[in-house]
């Protein structure tokens, strides 16, 4: 393998780094300001890949026109889920909400699977490439990676720039205090849930302009393992440094994927997948908190 | 309190269903494949329970141990079948199982238990898949084709003794893996380490500031769960389908079907594993003539509503109602 | 030789310092009343003593020996007991249950069995007058029996020093004097048990405690037999929010 190949093979691991960065931006949001877990991260994202699988083949409307769409959905599904279930379990132990979140999702698999079945569903949304000199990337990706970042920015914005965003800021520093200055702690709650759920959502829109195929209902799991990582990585409750790390996790996925190629005797895709669990264990066995987050 | 035999009489309940359950199919030859699949689901549960149920710490990847415990029969099988060991070769298999599961709840526990409640979650949400894509991506134990030992099963012992195996002597091990694992709940609960886990479970600061080594309790669990279910596997699994491949033995559903069984029977109790297997096998077998498929659907909104509402589950419920009542004793 | 002993322990949070250079000695059979006003770092100070946290800086030594880097279930062993300011039974286990937790992990562990800590745990609950409530859960018991449950669940740890965090707070005169009663009784025939209080309340304080330390901001200001403690201007100062006059 050359260099060329290897400068191409991680320039696509960054561009993919950023979508699974803004992917986990949602889990890190509910961490950070709930202190839940979303165990069923990975049936969102799911729900957005449907989304944006829907609207084209049924609407014509391309994976762009999803994005807000799936935006939608996903705040709808989060506001849906905190009032029915998630408001319930303030202050219960952590095993509660693992479970709820947990079985939030697999009701969300069995759902997808009523409406659409098991089959492996795709499309094809062809904008052109753009030829650098190492690697050729199609125009969809790049847009998927312009995409994420342009979320990101906007988030960050968000959050320090307007009133709401700022209240949720509050609450994760200080809920108490925060109730004390006035602020309405179960709205921001409310607000954080499904901010979150609708960040993972429209994840799954931009996971798709990515990977157009092999949209089915149990295609979640891998990315909830993959969000897991990235997260404990950038520090469970930043959604920042969530960000970064998931270039970092892109990068190192592609980057792997080739050297493991190198190696006669094993196959590639699986060990890439078994790297990320390796990651994970190696985090939390030096140091949990994230090598980029602070508490 | 419970001194001398009293102590064990919650086991009758237990025992009696386990009988009620073996008689059955016995006796009634289209039953039998109902029954093992009963007691498959009331083992799991035991063996589930043991360490969500006990300690209040969900193990995303349980599969991965029911897995192992397969591998570990079929390697057994596949490999050493040549060696005159007869019936021996099954045993080895059922200790390769355990040694296995052990290992890897050790791994996973060493790291994974020292941290909190949401951090063991996510750490074990990929024991599954990652041990899966180990075998696959370094294409060891048969890699993503997994083994077929079912000629290697035939060879050592004969078309009759083989076939009496993978089906009678398969299913009653489960049975009795089954027992085991509700003698040893009994003895958890009741014993010293029933009261660390209680204490760490209702709260773990006060429990380390009133001197339990919550971390060693915590392990006792995982590992003695992990180690039961890699026996059910070698069995009910292994040595009853005589192959094991990645995509069905890592499957995840297991998972969650092992949450519903002990959320929904009651955790941490002796019966509830017991009635939840009961039940969700039942519902199961019926769903499939009816409503194929749609087990989980109607499942796990049930699991919602029970952590958020019952989070004591059947049988804790039980157990209060019968607070004061002869019945008492014989229900844990 | 103390009991307890803390050599210029630091404790900082962020940019906070919680506990200050804090020396101090106590020895066995004591009983010691720390006062403060809240933030004074009393809380965390216990939870230095009790392992929950780890100083930043200095040593903490019991029975002369170096502590300061063992696990908490370990110092537990050694004979340090507590109870919390806010009640922390395990509320779905019964009072008796609770407090055999304490009787099979604390001093005695390794050497007494379910069926003894049972015994054990009988004789505590009926020391604090409980027994009634003894299969209740404890989730049920109202504040001031958890509280006393609390206690009977630290004592059957068969102690040597016992940490007590504003176990008064709420309780009615009456009920404290009996309390403060029964504490000294328990130092006379257990002899070993050391009660430290940390308290508001005054009652308490000047009932039970033989020596009194004074905690502010952090530091320990005063260091005193109880009388002499309560009548320096300081201690005054420090409850009446004026300044003080350079130490």
């Amino acid at each position: 393998m050359t260099w060329e190949q290897l400068g191409g093979n991680l320039i696509q691991g960054l561009i993919l780094g950023g979508v699974y960065g803004m992917a986990t931006m949602g889990l890190s949001l509910i961490f950070g300001v709930l202190r839940v877990v979303n165990v069923g991260h990975g049936a969102f994202v799911m729900v957005g890949a449907f989304v944006a699988f829907w609207l084209f083949t049924a609407l014509g409307l391309t994976p762009i026109a999803a994005i807000p769409a799936a935006l939608v959905v996903g705040m709808a599904l989060g506001f849906l889920f905190f009032y029915s279930v998630m408001r319930r379990l303030v202050g219960a132990p952590e095993l509660t909400s693992l479970l709820a979140t947990f079985a939030m999702g697999i009701i969300l698999e069995e759902v997808v699977k009523l409406i659409f079945g098991t089959e492996f569903r795709g499309y094809n949304w062809d904008v052109g490439k753009m030829d650098l000199s190492v690697t050729v990337l199609p125009l969809a990706k790049l847009y998927a990676f312009i995409g994420s970042v342009a979320i990101a920015a906007l988030l960050y914005f968000w959050f320090n720039r307007t009133r709401a965003g700022t209240a949720v800021r509050s609450v994760v520093e200080d809920s108490e205090g925060a109730r004390v200055c006035g602020v309405n702690v179960g709205w921001v709650y409310a607000l954080s849930f499904a901010l979150g759920i609708g960040l993972t959502v429209t994840s799954g829109v931009l996971l798709t302009m990515f990977i157009p195929v092999g949209i089915n209902p149990y295609m979640g799991g891998v990315y909830t393992l993959k969000a897991f990582v990235i997260a404990v990585l950038g520090g469970l409750a930043s959604p920042y440094g969530a960000f970064f790390a998931g270039v970092i996790f892109g990068l190192i996925e592609n980057g792997s994927y080739s050297l493991f190629a190198l190696v006669p005797g094993l196959e590639p895709f699986a060990m890439t997948r078994f790297l990320s669990f390796a990651i994970l264990l190696l985090i939390l066995l030096i140091r949990p908190t994230g090598l980029l987050g602070t508490k | 309190m419970t001194r001398g035999a009293t102590k064990y009489l919650p086991l009758l309940p237990v025992y009696l269903i386990y009988l009620v359950l073996f008689l059955v199919a016995e006796g009634m030859p289209g039953m039998w494949q109902l029954m093992a699949m009963l007691v498959f689901y009331c083992a799991v549960g035991q063996a589930f329970n043991i360490f969500l149920g006990m300690t209040g710490y969900v193990n995303f990847g349980y599969v991965a141990f029911l897995a192992l415990g397969t591998y570990g029969m079929a390697l057994s099988i596949y490999h050493f079948h040549q060696l005159p060991l007869g019936v021996g070769i099954v045993l080895l298999g059922l200790l390769l199982a355990v040694v296995m599961a052990v290992l890897l709840a050790l791994m996973v526990g060493a790291v994974a238990l020292r941290l909190g409640g949401a951090y063991f979650a996510i750490a074990t949400i990929g024991v599954n898949e990652g041990f899966r894509y180990l075998i696959e991506g370094t294409k060891i134990w048969g890699g993503s084709e997994g083994i077929i030992f079912s000629k290697q099963l035939l060879d050592t012992f004969g078309r009759e003794v083989a076939n009496k195996l993978s089906t009678f002597w398969a299913d009653v091990s489960v049975l009795i893996i089954a027992a085991l694992a509700a003698l040893i709940t009994l003895h958890f609960i009741r014993g010293k380490t029933g009261y660390a886990l209680m204490a760490l479970r209702e709260d773990e600061e006060a429990a380390k500031v009133m001197g339990i080594n919550v971390t060693k309790y915590k392990l006792i669990a995982f590992v003695t769960s992990a180690a039961l279910a890699g026996l059910i596997g070698a069995m009910a699994w292994g040595l009853k389908l005589t192959y094991v491949f990645p995509p069905e033995a890592f499957d995840i559903s297991y998972t969650v079907e092992g949450i519903i069984i002990v959320m929904l029977g009651g955790a941490g109790t002796l019966l509830g594993p017991v009635v939840g297997g009961l039940l969700y096998g039942l519902a199961k077998y019926w769903l499939t003539v009816i409503l194929p498929g749609f087990q989980l659907l109607i499942f796990a909104p049930i699991i919602i509503v029970v952590v958020v509402a019952f989070p004591e589950g059947i049988v804790g419920m039980l157990r209060q109602r019968l607070k004061g009542t002869p019945f008492e004793p014989f229900v844990l | 030789m103390a009991l307890l002993k803390l050599d210029r322990v630091t404790k900082r949070f962020g940019g906070l310092v919680a506990v200050n250079e804090v020396s101090l000695e106590i020895e066995q059979g004591e009983l010691i009343g720390i006062v403060g006003p809240n933030g004074s770092g009393k809380t965390t100070l216990y939870n230095l003593i009790s392992g929950i946290y780890h100083p930043d800086e200095g040593r903490v030594f019991f029975e002369g020996r170096d502590i300061t880097d063992l696990p908490p279930y370990e110092r537990a062993h050694l004979g340090i007991a507590r109870t919390f300011q806010i009640s922390r039974p395990f509320g779905s286990a019964t009072v008796r249950e609770n407090v055999a937790v304490g009787a099979l992990f604390g001093t005695l562990h390794g050497q007494i069995g379910v069926e003894e800590a049972m015994e054990v745990a009988d004789r505590y609950i009926e020391l604090v007058g409980l027994t009634p409530e003894r299969d209740k859960p404890a989730g049920a018991l109202t504040p001031v029996e958890k509280k006393l449950m609390e206690i009977a669940r630290a004592l059957a740890m068969r102690p040597k020093l016992l940490l007590m965090d504003e176990a008064m707070a709420g309780m009615h005169p009456k009920d404290i004097d009996k309390l403060v009663a029964f504490l000294r009784k328990v130092r006379d025939e257990e002899g070993i048990a050391i009660v430290a209080m940390v308290e508001h309340i005054m009652r308490a304080v000047v009932g039970m405690a033989e020596r009194v330390m004074v905690m502010h901001q952090g530091r320990k200001m005063v260091d005193a037999p109880t009388a002499e403690a309560l009548g320096d201007q300081r201690v005054v100062d420090i409850y009446l929010g004026r300044p003080l006059e350079e130490v």
